[in-house]
């Protein structure tokens, strides 16, 4: 940071008049250092942003703190100001801001630049030239400005928005063309004490921590086992073994849940034969099944996730280096010493950003529950069932029932526990810190 | 390497088989399931005997195709395909260009990027698709097959890990052998890596098509009308007594991913493994 001081207190002092005119006409001091094409783009930009401003973008920016004054009126007809599309364009004039104050440094860093580059009696580069060198050289911006500009506007705006929308009181009979307004901290403080969310909100979650943990241990060694096993000596034909839950990935996730969820109803194969058996139908899947649901939940999930895992251990299974099991042999190590001690350190240590990406997919695991027992509202909870997850509760209070603000406040929640967790756990693992042991 | 046989061995052996037999069954009985109720006689649940249907025919299959008053399967088939298909060319043309990008060029502000991609992995994939809701909502683009298809290929490059995780293990001395000779940077991608990195390429081509292919969320969110439903919307918007035309519908989705995936399969194993070593 001081030197960052120091450069520019020196760019200030030993600077002349054409580079220090372009602090406050951008692309002057190149126009007069004799890159006329580039200070004339430079103008425009700080034309079009000042015109910009001008026009609209004060405005917008004062939209974004006020979110509307002005509530529409058909007897009047006076338009309304819509929060949404005004929050949305006090965003974009932010974002623009941004960009502006980082060319207008740019500028002022190249003017600097030829200025020494003129001082040293040489001739600049002709802008031709300096585009193509720059095509070149920096093919990584052209190549990245397509996925970012997406990723942008398809990932990060509607995150951003959603954090926004976490610290207003949009949603409920507060929607457009009604005015939304910043209401601070207020949804989580709601989240955490209102008798109507906190209950359901802290049911939920520990549920939720439950099922993460048990669904990634279950599948994660049942993975394990299974690609285990398939590498046995003694196994003939691994190929067409493996075929089988290749099958099971392949086909859409979705297509099993509903396929799961016939089998399991009251018409379903299963409550059949046991009718036919003289016994009463189970209702697997009921309001009451709470655990009978939860274990269901827990074996589809590790039907469609175990064949994954299972080709991944197998692909890490084939990189091990088999002399130290000869080695353990040879010291006369049992089977299970080796696995414990060899195998299971290895494939931890190859593994853990899996592990981790497996925990954060099943803590926001959507599919299982809203397939097996979706729509159902229960008793002691709000707008939610026993089985769901915290990503079923955000989808019942925000898609279905429009409490987006609680909604969005509890994705941030979301967010951050599932940030910490795999945040800590990947520190302290021993793949991150030590970098190559295994390879 | 030859071991005698002794009687614990062949113990193991046949606990193995066993354990394996249990596995694929349990598998592969799902699957028969679907497969027989998609050849059901008369197409209800109610009529089969436990699992698996009385009567066979393939009456049912027929009827998914014809029978278009109340379900148009074919039309939801060919929303399907459309939108895989162009959310496919399109996410894995970024998604490669981005993991070379990331693995080959050391910029200013690369590993800022790979950080916020890290963190933005982890914000709950619905808690955007609620405000993509709402902004759709609000500029009216709700019902646009255009729209889903922007969306998945946008979101594809943020899974760029597994394959900048293959591009590295290109050696860069082949670049740079490249650049001696007078390439300059789009030709080595084009000419010198992107012939290099063909499992990868279809492992990509693969992932990004049988996302949209199998996803039902956001269609469920932003498509409303049933004549732009894809297969997955339509198929859970199917009555219960509809059995065996969900099972034809979806035997008939599911077994060209299914052939897919198995001429695939080494290139899954690669990539699968080559994403997991670089996390």
């Amino acid at each position: 940071m001081r030197e960052k001081t120091k450069i520019w207190k020196q760019m200030i002092q030993t600077s002349r008049w054409q580079t220090r005119l372009s602090a406050l006409v951008m692309g002057s001091g190149q126009f007069l250092y004799g890159c006329r094409i580039k200070g004339l783009l430079y103008l425009a930009v700080e034309i079009c942003t000042i015109g910009y401003f001008a026009m609209r973008g004060m405005g917008d920016i004062r939209g974004f703190f006020t979110l509307g004054t002005q509530t529409a009126d058909p007897w009047t007809n006076t338009p309304g100001d819509n929060s949404v599309v005004m929050l949305l364009m006090g965003l974009l004039a932010w974002l623009i801001l941004a960009g502006f104050v980082a060319l207008y440094i740019a500028n002022l860093k190249d003017a600097y630049r030829l200025q020494q580059i003129v001082d040293r009696g040489e001739r600049p580069e002709r802008f031709i030239d300096a585009m193509k060198r720059l095509l070149d050289q920096k093919f990584y911006a052209l190549a990245l400005a397509l996925p970012v500009v997406g990723v942008c506007v398809f990932s990060i705006l509607p995150i951003v928005f959603m954090i926004l929308i976490a610290f207003t009181n949009y949603g409920g009979s507060i929607v457009p063309p009604a005015l939304v307004d910043w209401v601070g901290l207020e949804n989580f403080e709601k989240i955490i004490t209102l008798s109507q969310f906190a209950p359901t909100f802290f049911k939920i979650l520990s549920w939720n921590i439950v099922w993460a943990v048990l669904a990634t241990t279950i599948n994660y060694f049942a993975g394990l086992g299974l690609a285990l096993l398939l590498n046995k000596d003694c196994v003939k034909g691994k190929a067409i073994w493996r075929a089988f839950p290749i099958l099971a990935y392949a086909i859409p996730g979705f297509i099993t849940l509903l396929a799961f969820k016939f089998m399991f109803s009251y018409g379903g194969p299963i409550n059949q034969m046991i009718r036919d058996a003289g016994g009463v139908a189970i209702g697997f899947l009921d309001l009451d099944a709470k655990w009978t649901a939860r274990w269901i939940g827990l074996l589809v999930n590790c039907w469609i996730s175990v064949p994954s895992i299972m080709l991944l251990a197998t692909g890490h299974l084939s990189n091990r280096d088999m002399s130290i099991y000869e080695a353990a042999r040879i010291d006369g190590a049992t089977k299970f010493q080796q696995f414990r001690r060899l195998t299971m350190p290895y494939m931890i240590f190859t593994t853990t950003p899996v592990i981790l990406g497996q925990f954060v997919g099943n803590f926001n695991n959507f599919g299982i529950f809203y397939f097996l027992r979706g729509g159902m509202y229960m008793d002691g909870y709000f707008l939610a069932s026993d089985t769901d997850l915290l990503i079923n509760w955000l989808y019942n209070l925000s898609i279905d029932n429009n409490y987006y603000c609680i909604g969005a406040a509890i994705s941030l929640i979301i967010f951050i526990i599932t940030s910490i967790i795999s945040l800590t756990v990947y520190v302290r693992s021993s793949a991150y810190r030590e970098e190559d042991t295994f390879q | 390497m030859k071991k005698h046989r002794t009687p614990g061995s062949i113990l193991d052996t046949i606990i193995t088989y066993v354990i394996l037999l249990v596995v694929c069954a349990i598998f592969f009985f799902p699957c028969l399931w679907l497969i027989m109720a998609s050849f059901s006689k008369t197409g209800s649940i109610y009529s089969f005997r436990g699992f698996f249907p009385t009567g066979f025919s393939g009456a049912t299959f027929v009827k998914l195709f014809t029978d278009t008053t109340m379900y148009n399967y074919p039309r939801w088939f060919v929303n399907t395909l459309f939108i895989a298909c162009m959310s496919c060319i399109i996410g894995t043309f970024l998604t490669i260009l981005t993991a070379y990008t990331m693995s080959r060029f050391d910029f200013k502000g690369r590993k800022h990027m790979m950080k916020t991609t890290m963190v933005l992995g982890m914000f709950p994939s619905f808690m955007g698709m609620t405000a993509v809701y709402i902004l759709m909502t609000q500029f009216n683009l709700i019902n646009q097959h255009w729209g889903l298809i922007l969306i998945y290929a946008a979101g594809a490059p943020m899974g760029y890990l597994t394959q900048k995780g293959f591009f590295d293990t290109i050696p860069k001395a082949i670049d740079e052998a490249a650049k001696i000779d007078g390439a300059t940077n789009f030709q080595i991608f084009c000419k010198v890596n992107l012939p290099l990195s063909k499992p990868m390429l279809v492992y990509t081509a693969l992932t990004s098509f049988t996302w949209p292919w199998s996803d039902f969320i956001l269609p469920k969110l932003l498509l409303k009308e049933k004549d732009l439903y894809t297969v997955a919307v339509g198929l859970m918007s199917l009555d219960e007594t509809e059995f065996a035309r969900f099972a034809a519908g979806s035997v008939f989705i599911a077994v060209p991913i299914v052939i897919l995936y198995f001429c695939l399969v080494k290139n899954m194993i690669h990539g699968i493994s080559a994403g997991a070593v670089k996390g």
